[in-house]
Formats: C-alpha cells, structure tokens, sequence
C-alpha cells in the first residue's frame, strides 16, 4: 500500500488535466489504508518496516503508470481475503474496485514530467537560480517524505491525544510540501521517487534528541527557503512568494515540535 | 551527456540505492560533524583467488550529493575486484582536495564505507561473526566563512 501511495501521488503530479485531482484524492485514500493497515499489524503485534522496493515511475504515457497500479492494487485485493479483521479488509477492498474502475476509463495522455526541460513554465530563470532550485527541489521533496513516514511511525505507536494531534498536523503540512514540491518537480521535467527511508530515521530512540535536532533543521531549511526566495525572487515574483510563505509554515512547525517537546519533557518528569 | 546531465541523472534515479538480503558484509562511512552516513552492502564472490563484487548497494542518510557520489562510486565497484575497488577509493579519496569541501565530505563518506565494507568482507573469511565498521571521515561538509572559521 506505500508504493501504491507513491506512485498515485506520481500519477497525479505527471497529469495534466482535471483527473490530477483526483489521483491526488486517491493517494490519500490509500495513504489512510497505508495507516488502517499498520495499526492493524501493530494490533496483532506484527513486525513491521516501511522498507519497500525503489519504485519506478518513468513512463511514456499515463496509462502505463495507471496500468501498473491496477495490477498492484488487485493483487493486494487478492492478499486482503488472509486479513484477520474482515470488517476493515472488506472497506478497503470496495475502495480498490471503486478505484480501479475510474482509473481504468482515465483518459490517456503523454507524460512531460521527465523531460529533464529544467525549466518552470512562465518563468526565465539564470543557470545559478535553476541549479540552486533543482538541487531545492531534490533535497525537499525527499525531506518531506521522510518526516511523513516519521511522525507517521510516531503517532501509529503513541496513545497520546495532544501529541497525536501535533503529529498529524505536521503530517498533513508535510502532505501538503510533498505535493508543491512534487507538482514543480513535474513542470521542471524532474519528477522523481523520493529514495527510501532508512529505518533508524523513522523507529526513533530517543524522541526528546529527535525533536531538538527536527527543530534544528527546520530552522536550516527555512534559511534555505529565505535563500532560495531571493535567489529566484529576481526573476520571478510568483516563485519568491510561494518560498516566502513556506518559510512562515516552518515557523509554524517549530511552534508545534516545540510544544510536543515541552510535553515530552514534562511527560519524563511526571514519570 | 554533459556534466550536469548525468548529475540530474543520479538524482532522478540512482543506480543501486536500497539494501542485499543476506550480504556477505557491510560497512558505514560517518560525518561525526552533523550524524549524515552512508551504509554499504556487499555481495561477494571468490573468482580465481580473487575477492569480487557481484552486487553492491548503498543507503545514505545526507543530501542529494551523498546520493549522487553513491549511485556513481557503487557503478564503478560493481563486477570489479577488491584490487580495483581499492583504486576506485584512493582515486576517489585523492581528488577530495580538488572539489567543494561539501562535495568532498559526501564522496568521502562513500568511499570509506566501501572500504569500511571490503574490510568486513575480508575479516569475516577468519571470523564470521565479525561486527560492522564504522570510519569517520575527515573532511568537513561546513563551508568556510571569509575568515576561514567553519
């Protein structure tokens, strides 16, 4: 159910017509199953990872990406009929064959998302500016997974309301990046599955050590925003302003990653 | 295909990224500066009293160069000899001073974890068990400012 994720959310960022939307709201229908499904193995207390193959996604034509997923998403169908809780094996499988049967009659068309064009559409940026905005591009889109996957794993192990909370928001802030950055990565011809995430990111040790070095990097990669905004705000205004207003959203998760931290500490405290 | 061509190359897909089920050995080159490594994998096989590689793969916690260096240094190992290994290292390890103090700290990390790897390898035909290792490198990722401070 990951690679299914990833690679709607690819089909979704190399479309160009109004099924875009769509996929996008598929992929975030199987990102839920992703997590209905990892909450189910934590139940029957299952190992589990978030280690998967490398996805590949370089396809000529949309259908071919389309074709690959049915065949993914029948054989998972096909491994749902083993789950012990029919209820919820029974919810995701209807999701599938709806799925499936609108992917099916999605209208064909040519992928330009890895063009290796290097440039944005309505904007003429110098070399330095697209190199710096290529390597952005690389650099975020991994960074944004990754967090999904790490306060994914944090909230699927903790029972704690006010930071399930926290955890979810970001989760949804980093959904949010993922897809900005993934949607300019196609228009620049560059579109690429993040690389896989190495499992000491996500099972995290020390939660506290985690936390103060996220809050770090959050601050290293609003800097970056800030550099990169001046970088392309010469030469296109449309750019400077969407980095301009990523870096307020990294104020805003160092806000919270600051709370959960307090909360965390208070909770050691307590104990 | 230009230089920059075949950068965009290894970001779009690097060659050989993700882990061997049931490697013969594995080694980690390690930024002690800010926590960024990289894990090498090897598959090995004795051809004519010789040690080659038959399969290698890297995973990396660091930037987009770490990758880049990755998916281009494990391209060059895989099929060759630990004879031809080792110069892909020192070849790798002796333009570090040629290149931007960044780029030098991630192609360090790779080539130490190769070497860090093929030590394991060559350990483990005495002792099976023998654990993985970890070489620091010496290179820093901090640029310095005008004053020369990192």
């Amino acid at each position: 159910m990951h690679e299914v994720w990833l690679e709607t959310m690819m089909a979704g960022f190399m479309s160009s017509q109004e099924k875009r939307e769509q996929l996008f709201d598929f992929a975030a229908i199987f990102f839920r199953h992703f997590t209905w499904l990892e909450n189910e193995l934590i139940k029957i207390g299952e190992t589990y990872d978030y280690d998967r193959d490398m996805v590949s996604i370089e396809v000529e034509k949309l259908s071919d990406l389309l074709h690959h997923i049915i065949k993914k998403l029948s054989a998972l169908d096909l491994q749902l009929t083993g789950s012990p809780d029919r209820m919820l094996a029974h919810r995701i499988s209807s999701d599938i064959h709806y799925i499936i049967s609108v992917m099916r009659k999605m209208e064909d068309e040519r992928i330009g998302a890895f063009s290796r064009a290097l440039r944005y559409p309505g904007v003429v940026l110098s070399k330095e500016a697209t190199q710096a905005f290529t390597r952005f591009l690389f650099e975020e889109s991994y960074k944004e997974y990754e967090l999904i996957l790490i306060y994914n794993y944090l909230k699927a192990h903790s029972d704690d309301a006010y930071l399930n909370r926290i955890f979810q928001i970001l989760i949804d802030e980093s959904q949010f990046h993922f897809k900005s950055f993934g949607n300019m990565m196609a228009k620049m011809g560059i579109l690429s599955v993040p690389r896989i995430v190495m499992k000491e990111l996500y099972e995290v040790e020390d939660i506290v050590q985690f936390l103060e070095d996220g809050i770090e990097e959050e601050l290293t990669a609003k800097e970056e925003c800030r550099v990169l905004s001046e970088a392309v705000g010469k030469e296109s205004a449309e750019l400077a302003a969407f980095f301009d207003f990523i870096t307020m959203q990294e104020d805003y998760h160092i806000t919270l990653m600051k709370e959960a931290l307090a909360h965390y500490r208070k909770k050691e405290m307590d104990d | 295909m230009d230089a920059n061509a075949q950068l965009i190359e290894h970001m779009m897909n690097p060659r050989n990224y993700g882990s061997i089920e049931n490697a013969d050995a594995q080694g980690i080159g390690k930024n002690p500066e800010n926590g960024e490594k990289v894990l090498i994998h090897l598959k090995v096989k004795e051809e004519a009293d010789k040690s080659v590689i038959e399969d290698i793969k890297f995973q990396a916690i660091g930037c987009s160069t770490t990758i880049v260096a990755g998916s281009i240094i494990t391209t060059e190992a895989k099929g060759v000899d630990f004879d031809r290994a080792e110069d892909i290292i020192a070849f790798t390890l002796g333009m570090l001073d040629r290149v931007p103090p960044e780029e030098a700290a991630c192609s360090e990390m790779v080539a130490v974890a190769l070497k860090a790897a093929m030590d394991v390898y060559t350990k483990r035909k005495i002792d099976p068990e023998y654990p993985v290792i970890s070489y620091k490198i010496n290179n820093s990722c901090e640029i310095p400012d005008e004053k020369g401070k990192q």
